[in-house]
């Protein structure tokens, strides 16, 4: 069955932050930095949000489609750790500001960082089972760090944006392979978000339970499919990148398991080539949570070199946790369509804050945590920031909350 | 297998991962992070060393680890289990 990605696009927010300068200024130990693989991560304005950063996402996809094509879209599923309302979801306001279809559900997911793989899968079984061929679904992961402690080991890795992606019976980005899924889940506290204002958890705890799933996840694969091997099965990888780092480490041992002892110069080089395009807009964003995995398979798109039909590997994990090994198919079509979302234009043109305008940032953006009954948005302490990137520029921004209710304009 | 047997390769293992080690002493009580591992360093010892020892256990049994001696203490159960 030919089911999949039909179109994808990613929205890395409008500021981001140098993670070196960010080290020293927060006195973080810089000696064994560079294997940690990082550069910039992007950081949320005061009139950002999960909603607009979905939203800014999402619009360059809808404003492709035809009306016909845009009335097909039957469910919009958001995938988030962000929510802003116990029981409201980001949907709705997604669904209002992009303009879709009353005859649609929608609905909300949630299981940490897997939620957006979670959603996929979810839209995709609904767009096979459904007895219109030409029903889409529209998937958006959106996540923000904003509450973010400062003076945390996990401050540098803590990202903000989101990944939209069209799933449909067309699918020109990625075409799963039906049925081809390892999943691995069970419970554990490695990381949380207990509260509006706190992420918390054991970093060490995670990084492990990562590894035990990824191998747990990849062994359920190799049951499904007959003689899958990780090393020559797929021709590209984009996993879960919370940071660059990490997931060399993952790559290393399953490069090294079953007793497999290849060099490790050879183990390098097969992580620069079927992994290295993956981390292209990863390292410029940081982790963005549900939507990483996604940021990851347009970094791989859109910087691998791809003439044929290629196998990809994703893997996506959650804390808590639930995780899940799958493949795809891209192709030439795929790296032509994604090319016109300029994903990787869009990250560079963003404005490099220096530390003296990202500390009171962070402040500000306390303010506006889950919970806020009435406040109108001031963009008076950033203007020059706002000026410079969004004014004029057609994006969604907060205005104001009243009574709870988020109410959103164009910049 | 003995515990000393145990420590000589988490030993071999952090300096391995730890490249700048050379000629420091590694004594069993001090802890990865204050021989200067981070936490994908921690990780990569800790893996590294269950290949090492042919075990088969759940990486995040090592979670709760607090020291080398721990490491040591852990690998050493699981060997000889």
């Amino acid at each position: 069955m030919n089911i999949g990605i039909e179109a994808i696009n990613a929205y890395g927010g409008q500021t981001s932050l140098d993670i070196r300068t960010l080290f020293k200024a927060r006195g973080l130990d810089l000696e064994r930095f560079a294997n940690l693989l990082m550069e910039k991560k992007a950081v949320g304005l005061p009139c950002e949000d999960p909603v607009t950063n979905a939203v800014n996402a999402a619009k360059p996809l809808i404003d492709q489609l035809s009306e016909t094509d845009k009335n097909s879209i039957e469910v919009l599923i958001t995938a988030t750790e962000s929510g802003l309302d116990f029981g409201k979801s980001l949907s709705t306001y997604v669904h209002d500001y992009l303009g879709l279809s009353r005859q649609c559900r929608l609905i909300e997911v949630k299981q940490a960082c897997y939620a957006g793989t979670a959603a996929l899968q979810l839209a995709a079984g609904f767009v096979a089972s459904h007895p219109f061929p030409n029903t889409k679904a529209l998937v958006i992961a959106t996540d923000t760090a904003r509450g973010a402690a400062k003076q945390t080991y996990a401050e540098p890795s803590q990202g903000t944006g989101a990944v939209a992606m069209l799933i449909s019976r067309q699918p020109d980005i990625l075409a799963l392979d039906f049925g081809a899924n390892g999943l691995y889940s069970y419970e554990v506290m490695d990381t949380c978000r207990p509260r509006a204002d706190i992420e918390t958890g054991d970093l060490d705890l995670s990084l492990l339970s990562y590894l035990d799933c990824l191998e747990g996840a990849f062994q359920a694969y190799t049951a499904r499919v007959d003689g899958a091997d990780f090393q020559s099965t797929f021709d590209y990888l984009a996993f879960h990148t919370p940071f660059a780092g990490m997931v060399k480490g993952a790559h290393r041992k399953m490069m090294r398991a079953n007793g497999k002892r290849l060099p490790p110069n050879e183990i390098e080089a097969d992580f620069q080539h079927r992994m290295g395009p993956s981390l292209t807009h990863c390292v410029q964003v940081g982790n963005v949570y549900s939507a990483t995995v996604y940021l990851a398979l347009c970094g791989l798109i859109d910087q691998a070199i791809i003439e044929q039909p290629r196998r990809v590997g994703l893997f996506s994990y959650g804390s808590g946790c639930s995780s899940e090994f799958y493949s795809g198919i891209v192709t030439a079509a795929s790296k032509a369509k994604l090319s016109q979302m300029k994903i990787g234009q869009k990250l560079a043109n963003r404005h490099e804050l220096s530390m003296a305008e990202y500390d009171p940032i962070l402040d500000l953006n306390m303010e506006w945590l889950f919970g806020v009954q009435d406040k109108v948005m001031d963009v008076e302490p950033y203007a020059a920031i706002y000026e410079k990137q969004l004014q004029g520029q057609g994006l969604l921004v907060l205005k104001a909350i009243e009574h709870f209710h988020r109410v959103y304009e164009w910049s | 297998m003995t515990q000393a047997e145990v420590f000589e390769v988490v030993k071999k293992n952090i300096r391995d991962v730890l490249f700048n080690l050379e000629g420091q002493e590694i004594p069993l009580a001090a802890s990865l992070k204050e021989l200067g591992a981070n936490s994908i360093d921690r990780a990569d010892i800790a893996v590294q060393c269950v290949e090492d020892l042919q075990l088969k256990i759940p990486m995040i049994e090592f979670a709760g680890v607090q020291n080398i001696e721990g490491l040591v203490a852990l690998l050493t159960r699981k060997v000889n289990a």
